[in-house]
């Protein structure tokens, strides 16, 4: 369903609702409480990350791994490890070279045989139901890799050089794809946020001929394609829908509506641009509701995919996404609920029960609405389960947040994200799902 | 006067080897180090710089600028003399721990020294000690801090509690940057100024040196 819609858009047709792809690279430890490292490195660990991502944000499309150094550290590149960032490159084997005496990577390089191998379990557990995307780490990115900050003076001063190097990037790129297409994957996804910084000239000179000749590759193969750039690449987007990717995903400095007229003269669908610090990282999960919404009804529902600007980031809160997912599954409530939640005179009076009296104890539970978001979904059946376990024992109650009521009385509660699992009038659960025995533990101790 | 334009132009093409003939036919005219250096370098990157803001130029062609400004720099600095291109100070600069994009820091630093200041450049990933460091050894009146990641940020507060620690705060300028940096997060940890790009980088350093 979810990534028939995804491939929906992509084909030009109008999907019932938009699509959604929640860039969980890092992030995706984060649910499973593992570090950047721990999931980079290790698949078990990985697979285990990636099905919780499928599991809570029911995404459309999901990619498998965010980690544009993978190819660079096969090549020759030193990293360093970030708890929480994805690694970065430290030190660059053409730095004092022009020689590229590098060949290409092989499927049992690196940490290739690690993620080919994600991959096909991911294919096989979530695969028919969600879009899977293999990333690879763009030219012009892994060229800068390849070479260091000089890579920007060949640009000007060496041009046979960059020609040369960016082929063999293009090459890197095509063998990739190449092997994450037959791991299954539905979507190749070239990633290369060095693009924001060149010129158009620069880009029709050493990467319009890579690109179109990497995105005719992935076409042969009847797969589809994505051009990410994260960064301002806004005086490059119409060459880059020149190179005849399916589609396009841009980053948050980018004016979406601005870029979609662009993208739609090329019929190439656009993705993006939830800003990753300031709504998904630091924002409220209104904020989060608020700038999906937002998006979606400036951009329609053609040719449109809802996505973060770029990989999130680790911490961002899981309650966030889940207004975010809401949203999407149910535009219209959403819309009327931020409205009924921004409304100035707000005063529709609520009774809240007397928590210090109660004949037993009272289990409440805010969702945003358990028929449309996973999460509360989860949230509200374990308090189903409580209630069919303890019977008369205890009292249940779901409040959703679909109507004004009940958003009255979150207010007057002070709950700032929902889903919230509340126990006699204590929060006890944010967004957090409890295990069976944790929450049977805890009401117990109520009894 | 030709010179200078034509020097200037050098500059903006990026072009090192006619920077360096043009700074040495000018010297060998008697043309006074200061009047090249303000008159033609520090105008040809200046020029780039504002290019830059406005989008009509980018990285490449404003590190290769930057490059040929220091090529010619590098002939006029044993006639400038140490008393008149300190005239307008020392700034230190460098990108904060954990941090390693110094592109963005780099430009800045060559905008400085292009505009006629000395540049201590302390690298990247540079700790809050080793700041301190250049706040105590380098008679820098200004310490400008870069930092590109939304992780990385909260180190500029660390850093200037460190000086404030040390009784440094209130004879040294702290100035940020970086393109997750805003004037709000600026005064929000009492830095004493913000600029989103180079150029008003230096209109920044000018304002406060
Ligand atoms: C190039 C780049 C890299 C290169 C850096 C090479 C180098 N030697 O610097 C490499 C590949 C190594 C790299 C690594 C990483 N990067 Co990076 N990188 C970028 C990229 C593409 C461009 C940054 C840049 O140089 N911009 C151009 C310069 C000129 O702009 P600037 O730095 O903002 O500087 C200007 C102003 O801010 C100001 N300024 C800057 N400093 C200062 C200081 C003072 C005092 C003042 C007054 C002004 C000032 O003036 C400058 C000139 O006008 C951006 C994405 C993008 N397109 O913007 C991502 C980006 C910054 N990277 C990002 C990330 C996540 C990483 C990595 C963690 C992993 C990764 N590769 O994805 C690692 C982290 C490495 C580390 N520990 O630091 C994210 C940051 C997200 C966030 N907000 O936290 C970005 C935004 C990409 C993204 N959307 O995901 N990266």
């Amino acid at each position: 369903m979810g990534k028939e819609l995804l491939f929906a858009v992509f084909r030009n047709k109008i999907p019932e609702r938009t699509p959604w792809v929640p860039f969980a690279g890092v992030h995706a430890g984060k649910l499973k409480g593992y570090l950047t490292q721990e999931i980079l490195t290790d698949g078990d660990k990985l697979l285990e990350s990636l099905l919780e991502v499928n599991r809570v944000y029911s995404p459309d499309g999901q990619p498998v791994m965010f980690d544009l150094q993978l190819e660079a550290e096969i090549l020759g590149c030193d990293l360093i490890w970030d708890k929480k960032a994805p690694p970065s490159v430290v030190s660059h084997p053409l730095a004092k070279t022009r020689n590229i005496e590098l060949s290409i990577p092989g499927p049992d390089d690196g940490r290739l045989p690690i993620i080919l191998d994600v991959m096909r379990n991911l294919k096989e557990r979530v695969g028919n139901t969600t879009a899977l995307f293999g990333l690879i780490c763009g030219p012009l990115t892994l060229a800068s890799h390849l070479r260091g900050t000089e890579f920007f003076l060949d640009l000007m001063k060496d041009q046979s050089f960059v020609a040369n190097l960016v082929e063999f990037c293009r090459e890197v790129n095509k063998n990739i794809a190449t092997y994450y297409i037959e791991a299954g994957m539905d979507v190749i996804a070239v990633v290369d946020p060095v693009v924001s910084l060149i010129s158009p000239k620069h880009f029709e000179q050493f990467l319009s001929e890579a690109y179109t000749e990497i995105f005719a590759h992935i076409r042969k193969t009847d797969r589809f394609s994505s051009f990410f750039v994260c960064g301002d690449a806004t005086k490059n987007i119409e060459l880059m829908c020149r190179t005849k990717p399916d589609s396009i995903f841009v980053d948050e400095n980018i004016d979406m509506v601005q870029a979609k007229m662009i993208t739609d003269a090329y019929q190439i669908t656009i993705g993006g641009n939830l800003p990753l610090t300031t709504v998904m990282l630091l924002g409220t999960q209104m904020d989060n509701m608020k700038s999906a919404v937002d998006l979606m009804d400036k951009m329609g529902r053609q040719r449109y995919v809802l996505a973060p600007g770029c990989d999130m980031p680790y911490d961002v809160p899981e309650e966030n996404v889940i207004g975010i997912i809401q949203a999407v599954r149910d535009f219209e409530h959403t819309k009327a609920m931020l409205q009924n939640y921004t409304r100035e005179n707000f005063d529709i009076p609520v009774d809240l029960p007397d928590y210090g009296n109660l004949f037993r104890p009272l289990v409440e539970i805010f969702t945003l609405d358990s028929a449309t978001c996973p999460a509360c979904g989860y949230m509200k059946k374990a308090v189903d389960e409580a209630q069919e376990h303890f019977g008369k024992k205890i009292d249940t109650v779901e409040y959703k947040l679909t109507l004004p009521e009940n958003i009255a009385r979150a207010k007057k509660m002070n709950i700032q994200h929902v889903p919230v699992i509340l126990i006699n009038g204590d929060i006890k659960y944010s967004s957090y799902l409890p295990s069976r025995n944790d929450l049977f533990k805890e009401i117990e101790g109520h009894i | 006067m030709e010179h200078f334009e034509q020097l200037a132009a050098s500059i903006e093409k990026g072009d090192s080897a006619n920077t360096k003939a043009l700074v040495k036919h000018a010297i060998g005219e008697n043309i006074p180090a200061q009047d090249i250096l303000n008159n033609a370098l520090i105008v040809g990157m200046n020029r780039i710089g504002i290019k830059f803001r406005n989008n009509e130029v980018f990285i490449p062609e404003v590190l290769v600028a930057a490059r040929a400004m220091k090529a010619g720099l590098e002939l006029l600095r044993p006639l400038l003399g140490e008393g008149s291109i300190d005239m307008k100070g020392k700034v230190a600069i460098g990108t904060v721990k954990g941090d390693l994009h110094d592109i963005g820091k780099n430009i800045v630093g060559v905008m400085l020294e292009g505009a006629g200041y000395e540049v201590v450049d302390l690298g990247t990933d540079v700790s809050k000690e080793a700041f301190l460091e250049a706040a105590q050894n380098t008679k820098a009146k200004i310490i400008g801090l870069s930092a590109l990641l939304t992780t990385t940020m909260p180190y500029m507060n660390e850093i200037i509690d460190t000086l404030k620690e040390a009784d440094l705060r209130d004879k040294i300028k702290v100035i940020i940057g970086g393109a997750p940096v805003t004037q709000t997060f600026a005064d929000e940890i009492g830095a004493d100024g913000y600029a989103p790009d180079a150029a008003s980088a230096v209109d920044l350093v000018e304002s406060l040196a």
